[in-house]
C-alpha cells in the first residue's frame, strides 16, 4: 500500500459518521532490528476534523513561536486526535473506517520524548 | 499538550515518526553525505485496499521510502503508477533526522539514475567534463 492513497482522505467512525481526514500517520520503531535501524511500525493516524493534512505540526508539539503562525495552525488544527492500527476496521480508495469504541488519544509528541 | 479529552498515549517502546513532519519531503543523503534524491511517498506492507482488517492483525511496517516523477501529480492530483516509483528499501535507511541518511552508496541505487545518465551522457562529452574543475 503506497502511504499517500492514505493521506487526506476522510475517516469515518464505526456508523459513517465524518471524523474528520487522515492527517499523518505515525509509525514507531519497535519492528525486528535490521541491521541499520529497526523496523517502523505503523502506530495509527492523526485524524484532523478541520484539514485535510497537517502543516508544520503545531498542533503535536508545544511551539509558541512565533506567535501568529503557532496561534493559527494550532486553530487550524484544532480537534486532531490518534486512533491507533488497532482501532482502524477498513481502508478503502475513499475512506478509512474506525472499529465501535475507539478511543481517540492526543496526537502530541512531547510527551513521548522519553522514548528514545 | 494534551487537550481536554484525550487519553495520552501510553509510552512506546521506541522512536516516534510522523510521516508527514519527519519523513515525506526530506531529502535522503547516501553514506558520503550525497544528496540522492527526496522521499516523495513511503509503502507500507499493508494492508489491502478494501479488505476489512480483522481484530488483531499486526500492524503494517514501513517496506520503503519512494522517489520519482511526482512533480506532475503534486500540481494536478493523483499519484504516478506504482510501476513508475523507486523504491529505497527501509532496512538502507540509517537515520532519520533533518535529511534521511543511507547506510548505502548512491551510486547503485535506481534513485540517481538521471543523474549518473547525465553525468556519463552529457557532462562527460563536454570538453573538460571528465575531471574536476581546478
Amino acid at each position: 500500500m503506497i502511504l499517500g492513497d492514505l493521506l487526506g482522505i476522510p475517516v469515518l467512525d464505526s456508523d459513517g459518521g465524518r471524523l474528520g481526514k487522515a492527517a499523518d500517520v505515525r509509525f514507531v520503531l519497535d519492528g525486528a532490528p535490521h541491521q541499520l535501524m529497526s523496523e517502523a511500525r505503523m502506530l495509527g493516524i492523526v485524524v484532523s476534523p478541520h484539514s485535510a493534512a497537517s502543516f508544520l505540526g503545531y498542533e503535536r508539539t508545544n511551539l509558541t513561536q512565533p506567535w501568529p503562525l503557532a496561534y493559527l495552525l494550532q486553530w487550524r488544527h484544532r480537534g486532531s486526535f490518534l486512533v491507533l492500527w488497532e482501532d482502524i476496521a477498513l481502508i478503502r480508495k475513499d475512506a478509512v473506517r474506525l472499529r465501535p469504541g475507539f478511543t481517540r488519544y492526543s496526537p502530541a509528541l512531547e510527551d513521548l520524548d522519553q522514548g528514545h | 499538550m494534551t487537550s481536554p479529552g484525550l487519553v495520552p498515549l501510553p509510552p512506546v517502546p521506541g522512536r516516534i515518526l510522523d510521516a508527514q513532519l519527519h519523513l515525506l519531503d526530506r531529502q535522503v543523503l547516501d553514506h558520503d553525505g550525497v544528496p540522492v534524491t527526496t522521499v516523495d511517498d513511503l509503502e507500507l506492507s499493508g494492508p489491502d485496499i478494501g479488505a476489512e482488517i480483522p481484530q488483531g492483525t499486526p500492524a503494517p511496517v514501513l517496506d520503503a521510502l519512494l522517489t520519482g516523477p511526482v512533480l506532475g501529480t503534486r500540481i494536478f492530483g493523483g499519484r504516478p503508477p506504482q510501476s513508475r516509483l523507486i523504491r529505497i528499501p527501509w532496512k538502507d535507511v540509517a537515520d532519520v533526522g533533518v535529511v534521511v541518511r543511507l547506510g548505502v552508496g548512491g551510486e547503485g541505487l535506481d534513485a540517481s539514475w538521471v543523474e549518473r545518465w547525465v553525468r556519463d551522457r552529457i557532462i562527460a562529452r563536454i570538453p573538460g567534463g571528465r575531471h574536476d574543475p581546478r
